[in-house]
């Protein structure tokens, strides 16, 4: 089994790098190597037909075979060689076993050194020259300083080389390494996600990079999903909890109504309480499934602009008459022309709950005031009564289902006003925020979108 | 007046049956989808009842079907799913009206009735009159006994549908879907509010009350009782 941290992408593709890399270098050596060859081998030529013409002219003096011996003597190991012979090839001086036939260059196995190690060098570089008496001279130089270049650069190259891979491959190690860590990181959290368990969101190295995103894609995916299964959670745990009181409490006065010897109009008045329950309980039920699937929607789905200006000037109209009838002066300031872009219905939903829910939870001649006004280039919608309030520390609660607050405990209702309306600002991007309007409860609204001014 | 019922819940099907008014009581029921739509092919109906989720032939393409062979019959659909995506789904499919369950017998009946004699060809009359009060249309003014009467817009909306049901009941939850457009319940009486305003100004200082309460139903405009 081989380690993770081997098994990455990033590691595979280091490995790769390495192979290419390498590939590279021994390209560049060979071209390097060839250049440096011919141009070592002009050289070394140069040297033998400059040493040929200093013998010839020794030759003309008549110290041939003194220089000859003296070079021989100065050099025994060097890179040079010499051969004079007679008319019939015999060697009259010189370090080098060869029979010279044609003049000119040649290029010579190395064997036939005398008195030498042949050093590195496999090659020697032989100028023929034929006296007009007869003799042989022979001037050669063997390629000890190529061999020897060629292998410093192949030296180099591994050590280079061998350094550039290590370096390669303990890079592409600790890159797989990090991204492994923050891989395993991600698929963690989704599967902590998967389990139930909740948390804060992954964060990214800050750096922006694919990983970031990738990270924060999944975030958004999973944060979804845990509305969802919240979602679900919670709905199944209202009906348990919350729908079984008013069962038992219509089951009760049903069979209360059985044990006793009622007579039919008390039983007609029974039946139609219970209808009354269960039309109760049906509403609660509608209420929750419309929590529901509003928490289930796609944000956007189904949204078109709308005019949120009249949108609001026809809630007003609307609730104007109602709240005076109740003893609630109302009043209504909305700014003109502003559009978003959502649901119709859902927006007037929302604003009927939190209009109506200011006239059920406040005493007669408590002002009410509905708003929409442009703020710093914001569109901000502001119901605001003067009742009791609710208390700074319960506004995070009472947006929850089921929640109802004790003074409100012998209101009718069910608590889920105010979760709908959460709701409803949730799938539209709104800014749902409670304050305190001292005295009263000022509920905010801030819309998404630009404005119109 | 002829009406068939499309619904596979036997019970359900009886207690319709049971409810309905006895000037409605000529019905014939199909069990699924396509018996309804034979049936249709052989006789003429004055108002289907389809519910929305059939065996074999689904409520909502029954509907379409019947729309896409030229028929105008008004259809009455009812359906568990009463949320306002699935309203508007039916709507579009051709559906006159729409009505969740569970229902009161009440509003059933005020809907048939609304339905089985609403207009169906050409454009609706400009011009509307009960005993002495008019409405135009048109000009949008409204007048009783030769007195003009200031309305608001909602209020002028409200006595339009009122006079285009004239004579008949229409329930707080026709008024609320067709004239202020909420398809939910509110939980304060806007409804009660909305009436007794234009009560006062159509009926008050006028001989002859026009616009009734119809207890625990609705509301009915017309001459007398």
């Amino acid at each position: 089994m081989r380690s993770p941290v081997l098994r990455t992408a990033a590691f595979r593709m280091a490995l790769w790098q390495a192979a290419l890399f390498t590939l590279l270098g021994a390209a560049l050596l060979g071209i390097v190597w060839l250049r440096i060859n011919d141009y070592a081998q002009d050289e070394l030529r140069g040297k033998v037909a400059t040493e040929m013409a200093s013998l010839r002219q020794a030759d003309a003096d008549g110290t041939l075979v003194v220089q000859l011996r003296q070079r021989l003597a100065a050099l025994p190991a060097g890179s040079d060689y010499y051969l004079l012979t007679d008319a019939q090839q015999r060697a009259i001086a010189g370090n080098l076993r060869y029979r010279p036939v044609a003049v000119g260059w040649h290029v010579l196995p190395l064997t036939g050194a005398i008195g030498k190690d042949s050093s590195d060098a496999d090659q020697v570089h032989l100028y023929v020259a034929h006296f007009p008496d007869g003799r042989w001279l022979v001037v050669g130089r063997d390629n000890r300083s190529v061999v020897e270049l060629g292998e410093v650069l192949g030296d180099s190259f591994i050590d280079v080389g061998g350094l550039a891979i290590v370096l390669v491959l303990l890079g592409g190690g600790w890159a797989s390494w990090r991204y492994l860590r923050r891989i395993d990181a991600l698929g963690a959290r989704a599967e902590r996600a998967l389990e139930g368990a909740q948390e804060l969101p992954l964060v990214g190295s800050g750096h922006g990079d694919e990983l970031d995103r990738l990270a924060a894609r999944l975030n958004r995916l999973l944060e979804r999903m845990q509305v969802l299964m919240e979602g679900m959670r919670q709905v199944s745990n209202d009906i348990a909890h919350d729908l079984r009181t008013p069962l038992a409490r219509t089951r009760q006065r049903l069979e209360a109504s059985l044990a006793d010897g009622m007579d039919a109009t008390r039983l007609r008045q029974t039946i139609g309480e219970a209808i009354g329950d269960i039309d109760d309980l049906l509403a609660t039920f509608r209420a929750l499934l419309r929590i529901a699937s509003v928490e289930a929607r796609q944000p956007h789905s189904g949204f078109e602009m709308i005019d949120l200006s009249a949108l609001f000037e026809d809630i007003a109209e609307i609730y104007r008459p109602v709240a005076e009838d109740s003893g609630h002066p109302f009043e209504a300031h909305i700014a003109a022309g502003q559009r978003v872009h959502g649901d119709r219905a859902l927006l007037a939903q929302m604003l009927v709950n939190l209009v109506e829910n200011a006239l059920h939870h406040t005493p007669v001649r408590s002002r009410l005031r509905l708003e929409l006004q442009v703020q710093a280039g914001a569109m901000i919608g502001r119901v605001t009564d003067r009742g009791p309030g609710i208390p700074p520390e319960s506004h995070a609660q009472v947006l929850k289902r089921f929640v109802r607050l004790d003074s409100s405990r012998n209101l009718p209702g069910a608590g889920l006003g105010l979760a709908l309306v959460a709701a409803i600002s949730d799938l539209h991007g709104i800014g749902l925020v409670l304050r305190d309007a001292m005295p009263g409860l000022m509920v905010e609204l801030r819309f998404p979108g630009t404005c119109v001014s | 007046m002829k009406i068939l019922i499309v619904e596979d819940d036997h019970a359900m099907a009886t207690h319709i049956v049971a409810g309905l008014h006895p000037l409605h009581r000529q019905v014939d029921r199909a069990v699924d989808g396509y018996q309804g739509l034979s049936m249709m092919a052989r006789a003429h109906y004055d108002l289907l009842i389809v519910d929305r989720m059939l065996p074999k032939l689904d409520g909502l393409d029954l509907v379409r079907e019947l729309r896409a062979s030229g028929r105008e019959t008004p259809v009455l659909m009812v359906s568990a799913l009463g949320e306002v995506d699935a309203r508007v789904e039916g709507l579009e499919a051709g559906v006159d009206d729409y009505l969740a369950k569970p229902f009161a017998m009440t509003e059933l009946n005020a809907r048939v009735d609304a339905l089985a004699r609403r207009p169906r060809l050409g454009e609706p009359a400009t011009r509307r009159r009960v005993a002495d009060l008019e409405l135009d249309r048109f000009t949008r003014t409204v007048r009783r006994a030769g007195r003009t009467i200031e309305l608001q817009p909602r209020e002028f909306r409200l006595l339009d549908y009122l006079m285009a049901h004239a004579g008949r009941v229409v329930t707080r939850a026709m008024l609320l879907e067709h004239v202020w457009e909420f398809h939910f319940e509110p939980q304060t009486s806007v409804v009660e509010t909305h009436i007794s305003r234009l009560r006062a100004k159509i009926d008050r200082g006028f001989d002859g009350e026009l616009l009734h309460t119809v207890r625990g139903i609705g509301y009915s405009l017309r001459a007398g009782h």
